[in-house]
């Protein structure tokens, strides 16, 4: 074969096809504030990327039609990372070089997020992260430019061990996406459930690629040990195939499965969703009760005609973050900006937060409750008997974030 | 490992084995007659199972006769796309060079993989399991989907079919005829470039059953066709370029390979098929069932 010849065409070929992005670039006004948001628009994320873009539009439409920040109006700018982290790193490159956007929103895939949070680094420029969430971000990977109004997978897997711990299961499986989320997400299950329960044991973990849609080989592993109970750290469109597949597998006779039952999964799921499975949420509308978050899901049910997911809340509790930072700051600029970040009191649609200074992650628990059918919604299942745990009963300590941040990767 | 649970990975692996075959087999159809490896087989595939939702939310169905006609309209309208594909295309790079059919069937896959991106967007799809199909029946204690069942029925037909097709008709000596002697047979007044047209078409119409299948299995999204095709090409390098009877034997192994490595192996199931092409092109590049090029 001719190994030359071939480069050589490959090579032409991606030089064509880089001439797109290049071509693509605009000028940027002075009395904009642009915000370039690295999104997972396609594949398993897809309907996560609607709902943020949903809740991004919204905000940014009543800041715009309020006057906008500092006399600035803010703009949009949207890339696709494929959910791939070399991919979402260019595009950050691109989105602060060549669209000028001085502020960074991150995608839904914590991998992409870890690539993009030191792009943000080496340009100081400030990103917040809505939707990807693994720990890492804020201890191991930290760096000072970026703040999460998520909560990360520290909090996610310690909170459903909290959870789950005052269940009778003494016998688990695990089942999760084979990286940086399903790994820090599963781990901090495992850790925080051997010091509440030291009688429960872990069987097996599964390990599945992310996007992985067929689960025909890893179903009957996950139950060959027979488990009392199965985690999943799956989410999104890959937990609603998981649940669908499980179905005739016969998984819930044998075992409850627990995970992240968000919005958005939980219409994609319909019907076939299971009542009774104890699951947990980042942003449920349906059961945080706050005047903001009533007006909020009233206007936005008016605007797009359906209820709005977790994915658009945190999306939108980002942008009030930040925008009240930018007020505070009184400066557009990414290096005033970040230093009233950490500490910030906003109004999020969940109520009253701050970000910690120390991680820059903001004080916002999971949601747990139990699967179940309502009157209002006939095509899918919400969650009844929400309870929250709040962040400040699973997260890391300020000793634990400082010893980690001290790890520095 | 109890018996009871080895039997029931048995036939949850043959099941997967089984839907591999249905597209594995015919890329090896499609190279042992045209001599051309078709990348876009795993994008003719999605598109099947792309048209597959779409025509599901037409038909309303979770009835099995709209899941009936999914399988009757679509894999033949998959093979009335490579006939087009195969008559203004394909048809011109036959006698060329390896490298060009390459960059023809590349520049395929980038360009119907992004007509689907064009069509039907990002979003993940499935199409529903008809009732009868929705359950689950009873193997060893443990639940087995009815699905599963349902293809593992469909795959041994398929098979069977093929078989008779190639050895037990005229048309199946043709075919056969075109693989080892294309130019006698074009002496003896067969329409050769006809018969390539017909197993193209063939070899498409398996592309679209397995989409049909795939759509109902499992979501479907973009990334389908590029991982399904890699799949498939270590079938058939493991079978034998060119065989049917190899990509039947390739898909078995894999597929229950895979199911039982993932008990002891865990996420290294996954490497178990390319080890297992890297093995074979060492030992026997041909293939298990293939011939060494002449």
């Amino acid at each position: 074969m001719e190994h030359g010849k071939w480069r050589v065409l490959l090579a032409l070929t991606l030089i064509m096809f880089s001439g797109f992005f290049l071509a693509s670039s605009s000028a940027s006004a002075a009395d904009v504030i642009k915000l370039g948001f690295i999104a997972d628009v396609s594949g398993i994320g897809a309907p996560f990327y609607k709902s943020q873009k949903a809740g991004l539009d919204m905000f940014i439409e009543e800041i715009n039609a309020a006057g906008g920040i500092l006399g600035k109006k803010l703009e949009l700018v949207v890339r696709d990372a494929q959910l791939k982290p070399d991919v979402g790193a260019n595009m950050a490159r691109e989105l602060i070089l060549s669209e000028k956007c001085e502020f960074l929103i991150g995608p839904t895939s914590s991998a992409v997020a870890l690539a993009v949070s030191k792009v943000s680094k080496e340009f100081k420029k400030v990103i917040f992260f809505h939707t990807s969430n693994a720990e890492a971000l804020t201890t191991t990977n930290f760096q000072p430019y970026m703040f999460q109004v998520v909560p990360n997978t520290g909090i996610e897997g310690r909170g459903m061990a909290l959870v789950l711990s005052k269940k009778p299961y003494k016998k688990y499986s695990l089942i999760g996406p084979d990286y940086a989320y399903g790994h820090d997400q599963l781990d901090s299950f495992t850790k925080e459930m051997a010091k509440r329960r030291p009688d429960v044991k872990i069987l097996d973990t599964v390990w599945v690629k992310l996007g992985e849609s067929n689960f025909s080989t890893f179903i009957p592993t996950l139950l060959a040990k027979k488990p009392e109970a199965i985690y999943a750290a799956f989410w999104g469109g890959q937990l609603s195939a998981f649940i669908k597949q499980a179905k005739p597998y016969g998984v819930f006779k044998q075992a409850p499965v627990s995970s992240l039952y968000d919005l958005d999964m939980l219409r994609a799921t319909g019907l076939d969703m299971p009542e009774g499975l104890t699951g947990y949420a980042r942003a449920p509308f349906y059961a945080i009760d706050t005047p903001q978050m009533k007006a909020f899901v009233k206007k936005y049910h008016e605007k797009f005609k359906e209820w709005p997911a977790d994915w658009a809340i945190m999306a939108y509790d980002g942008m009030t973050a930040l925008t009240q930072a930018i007020k505070e700051a009184k400066s557009a600029e990414s290096e005033q900006v970040v230093k009233v970040l950490g500490g910030l009191k906003f109004n999020s649609l969940r109520g009253e937060r701050y970000i910690r200074p120390v991680d820059h992650m903001a004080n916002v628990g999971i949601y747990a409750g139990v699967t179940a059918k309502s009157p209002e919604h006939k095509h899918f299942l919400i969650m009844k008997d929400v309870k929250e745990v709040p962040a400040e009963e699973v997260w890391l300590s300020v000793e634990e974030v400082k010893k980690l941040q001290a790890e520095q990767k | 490992m109890t018996w009871q649970l080895f039997i029931f990975m048995l036939i949850n692996g043959l099941c997967q084995g089984m839907l591999l075959f249905i597209i594995a087999s015919g890329l090896s159809l499609v190279f042992g007659v045209l001599r051309v490896i078709n990348f876009a087989h795993g994008s003719l595939y999605m598109i099947g199972a792309f048209l597959a939702y779409s025509l599901s939310t037409l038909l309303s169905g979770e009835s099995l006769l709209g899941f009936l006609i999914l399988l009757l309209v679509i894999p033949p309208a998959i093979a009335i796309i490579g006939f087009v594909l195969e008559v203004t295309l394909f048809r011109r790079v036959y006698r060329e060079e390896h490298l060009l059919q390459l960059l023809l069937t590349y520049a395929l896959v980038l360009i119907l993989d992004d007509s689907v991106r064009v069509i039907w967007g990002g979003d993940p799809r499935s199409v529903t399991r008809p009732d009868l199909l929705a359950g689950s029946v009873d193997v060893m204690g443990m639940a087995l989907p009815s699905y599963n069942v349902f293809i593992l029925v469909i795959g041994p037909l398929i098979a069977f079919g093929m078989w008779f097709l190639l050895y037990r008709t005229r048309t199946g000596n043709v075919i056969r005829a075109a693989v080892s002697f294309p130019d006698t047979l074009g002496a003896l007044g067969v329409n050769v470039s006809w018969v390539m047209t017909s197993t193209f078409m063939l070899g498409c119409w398996l592309a679209g059953l397995g989409g049909v299948l795939t759509a109902a299995l499992s979501n479907i999204d973009l990334g389908i066709g590029m991982e399904k095709i890699i799949e498939c090409f270590a079938v058939v390098v493991i079978g034998g370029l060119g065989s049917v009877g190899g990509a039947l034997l390739g898909s078995l192994i894999i597929g229950t390979g895979l199911t039982f490595f993932q008990l002891p192996f865990g996420r290294w199931a996954l490497v178990f098929p390319y080890a297992l092409m890297a093995l074979v092109l060492v030992i026997r590049p041909w293939g298990l069932f293939g011939k060494p090029e002449r």
